[in-house]
């Protein structure tokens, strides 16, 4: 009796012990696993899963998975870090094109928060990344400069699909470049100004800010704007907001003293990065914070923009920021928005923000890729764009009347005023002075003492090592 | 099916028996940390092929200043963390083992921030921490004191990441009280007949038998603390100036945001042999204080 009854108890086991196999299996599939290694593929199915949820009408079929037949779709994919909201210009546009393009189906792939480059990166080392990428900015350089996209001069200059690239609002290509060939083209972009809150200069009489404005003014303005109404000693409002130790954005100031962060040919920061012209704009900064008092502390350093909201409850009167919040901004109740340039200082300048596509190296459907990338980024994908950020293409900003709208007209009008951004001379600025960067602005915003100028040369000193660690 | 005998049958069924763990350590475990071994002794970015730059990675954290930072935070951190867990845990457990009505409530309450996801209770503690608006600084100005900016300024940003820890105490407490309703009630009346106060039975009775309890959650925590991670992602990624740049942030910031996975990998290994080592030194040192019934040795 007692034998039977053991492997009647072992056998139980052994069904439970596969029941869990099983559960374990499905569990694998809905969780992201902790291990990076095996992240790529559970990651996909998840992304794709997604996918199927969100756009019901697309059939999701993996391209090997595709059958063969001659009058069988090519299935191109997409990857993309928008999320949310930001997915449905993508969606419109795919749309569209397969209505035109009944050949070719588009399947967009999205990975929201900062997860996206690894993923893309692990795709493409895993050999299966989407044949269209979107990447920022500061990205191109090491992507390109390894060998992840393709060269688009032969198919820009192709009989069959061309593309004009004299189409577009000035500065909105170089971004896409490197060595001076095209691997990337626009999708959006946003330079820096200066939001100001109409109704606090009413109230306090102060006139608006015009374009052309100085640093100068800047300071004048934002000091006759800081207000102790209630007496306790405490500034009820603010002249500014300022982004924080945002190391982009702070590429602005650099460039309006007259100087650089980096050597033309990419090598250098001794010189630069602590050059008397860097250390007056971060002394400038540093002062609007601690020596005239006319920007809040950060909230959050280690929020994109500083984690303030005063300017968003009507507590400050001028915001430096690039166009993300403004549609926001717009509809706030607080506030009755207007926008210009941002200050001039020794020289006029801004910075670019922009974000672009390109084709895999990797990609086994390079023209297909092309011919839905030229539509994506064309005439006919900025039609949709220009409703969710401001069009690349000149003609569509021009008919939408954005060019000369008073706000919009702004954003597109700095686009004439443009520095290069730092890290298009090298694949290394976000590994070496970036964070050296990042680390004197959190300085001198949190120790209103610090010798800018000693912290700066330490700063160019650690950037260089870093540098000559990535050789 | 070939005759088999008893003890090897046994053997079958257990190795049957604990194959998907045996399958899942294989190859989401072992297999991995071979690879970053593997990866450790190289150069690369995931765009590039790999290349093999022998030592090189673990020569290049000698000279970097923010791996020592880096070590150097989370040895703080774990200095201040475990043993406020050991000692608070064990408060809070005998609190929690305390015959009154409802009890079973309370202990729930203070298990309960133990279960919600990581993430989540940070956000909410950065919102109890924001200089301005946070609960903490408007409670402490209604008695006067103004509030440091918490995780924005490098001297308090690590302490208030102690501070939120604190709100995991339910997760060793309860371990602890499984200890404490392991320990004879016999044992504590006749020490207790023999003279002994409340304080001296429970540290000559209580305490020598909880000490196998005591002797694993330290093990745990010491663990736990070296590999901190999400409260710093979350609510300070690292800074300000690097104050709570915790070691496996460091070596995420290098995986995930550098492409570094060569010096990554190898952060790691030297993390894992950071790890064994204290754990070594603790089981080493417990023959010296853990009290096992009727285990004398």
């Amino acid at each position: 009796m007692q034998r039977p009854l053991l492997q009647h108890a072992s056998f139980a086991i052994l069904l439970t012990t596969l029941a869990s196999i099983l559960a374990a299996c499905s569990g694998a599939a809905n969780s992201p696993p902790p291990a990076p290694v095996e992240r790529t593929v559970v990651v996909e199915r998840t992304v794709v899963v997604a996918q199927t949820v969100e756009v019901p009408r697309e059939v999701v079929v993996t391209p090997t998975a595709a059958p063969q037949a001659a009058d069988a779709k090519i299935v191109l994919r997409v990857g993309t870090g928008d999320s949310g909201e930001g997915l449905t210009p993508h969606l419109t546009i795919i749309e569209q094109f397969e209505k035109e393009n009944p050949d070719i189906q588009v399947q967009l792939e999205p990975v929201g928060s900062g997860d996206y480059y690894a993923r893309i990166l692990t795709q493409i080392a895993a050999g299966d990344p989407p044949d269209i990428l979107q990447i920022g900015d500061d990205a191109v350089p090491n992507f390109v400069s390894k060998g992840a996209f393709v060269d688009l001069a032969p198919f820009i200059a192709s009989n069959e699909n061309p593309l004009d690239t004299g189409i577009y609002l000035p500065g909105v290509l170089e971004p896409g470049q490197w060595e001076g060939k095209q691997y990337l083209l626009p999708k959006d972009f946003s330079p820096l100004a200066v939001y100001y809150n109409k109704k606090l200069f009413d109230q306090y009489k102060i006139p608006y800010p015009t374009d052309g404005w100085t640093w100068d003014d800047f300071l004048q303005t934002a000091q006759a704007l800081t207000k102790d109404t209630n007496g306790d000693g405490k500034t009820d409002v603010w002249g500014v907001q300022l982004p924080g130790p945002w190391t982009t954005g702070f590429e602005y100031w650099v460039a309006a003293a007259g100087g650089r962060l980096i050597s033309e040919d990419g090598t250098t920061f001794t010189g630069y990065l602590d050059s008397p012209e860097t250390a007056t704009a971060v002394q400038f900064y540093a002062d609007l914070y601690h020596k005239y008092k006319v920007a809040p502390p950060p909230a959050d350093l280690n929020a994109f923009g500083g984690g303030n909201s005063e300017f968003d409850s009507g507590k400050a009167a001028l915001r430096l920021f690039g166009r993300w919040p403004q549609s926001g901004l717009k509809t706030n109740p607080n506030i009755d928005l207007g926008v210009v340039g941002p200050p001039v200082g020794a020289k006029r300048a801004n910075v670019l923000f922009w974000g672009g596509f390109g084709i895999s190296a990797i990609s086994k459907h390079q023209d297909a890729a092309w011919r839905f990338l030229r539509y994506y980024v064309g005439a006919q994908g900025a039609e949709v764009w220009k409703d969710w950020a401001l069009p690349t293409v000149k003609s569509v900003a021009e008919a939408s009347g954005q060019a000369s709208d008073p706000i919009e007209g702004v954003w597109i009008g700095e686009l004439n005023h443009l520095a290069p951004r730092a890290y298009v001379s090298t694949p290394y600025w976000g590994a070496t002075a970036d964070p050296a960067l990042r680390k004197v602005l959190e300085q001198v915003i949190i120790d209103p003492n610090t010798d800018v100028a000693a912290a700066l040369k330490t700063a160019a000193a650690d950037a260089q090592a870093a540098m000559a660690d990535q050789q | 099916m070939p005759h088999l005998s008893a003890s090897r049958r046994e053997a079958l069924n257990f190795y049957l028996c604990i194959s998907p763990w045996l399958a899942g350590l294989l190859i989401f475990v072992l297999g991995p940390m071979l690879v970053s071994l593997g990866i450790s002794f190289t150069r690369w970015d995931l765009l590039s092929p790999p290349r093999f730059v022998g030592l090189r990675n673990y020569e290049r954290m000698l000279g970097d200043p923010l791996f020592w930072q880096s070590l150097k935070v989370t040895a703080i951190y774990t200095m201040l963390y475990v043993p406020t867990e050991l000692v608070g845990g064990l408060a809070l457990a005998l609190l929690m083992n305390q015959r009154v009505p409802g009890i079973a409530v309370f202990r729930t309450i203070f298990y309960l921030p133990s279960v919600i996801s990581g993430v989540a209770f940070v956000v909410v503690w950065m919102w109890i921490f924001h200089p301005e608006a946070g609960l903490l600084n408007l409670a402490l100005a209604q008695v006067g004191i103004d509030g440091p900016r918490w995780l924005t300024d490098p001297h308090t940003a690590l302490s208030a990441l102690w501070m939120m820890s604190l709100w995991g105490l339910g997760r060793a407490a309860v371990i602890y009280l499984a200890g404490l309703k392991g320990v004879p009630k016999e044992l504590h009346e006749a020490a207790i007949i023999d003279g002994a106060n409340a304080w001296q039975a429970f540290r000559h009775v209580t305490i020598p038998l909880i000490t196998p309890t005591i002797f694993f959650n330290l093990v745990l925590s010491l663990i736990a603390t070296f590999q901190t991670f999400t409260s710093a992602f979350v609510a300070t990624n690292g800074g300000p100036l690097d104050s709570t740049l915790f070691f496996v942030l460091y070596l995420y910031r290098q995986a995930f945001e550098r492409f570094s996975m060569g010096y990554a990998a190898a952060l790691a290994w030297v993390l894992l042999l950071i790890i064994l080592a204290l754990t070594l030194l603790v089981v080493r040192s417990s023959d010296r204080w853990v009290y096992y019934e009727g285990a004398r040795r």
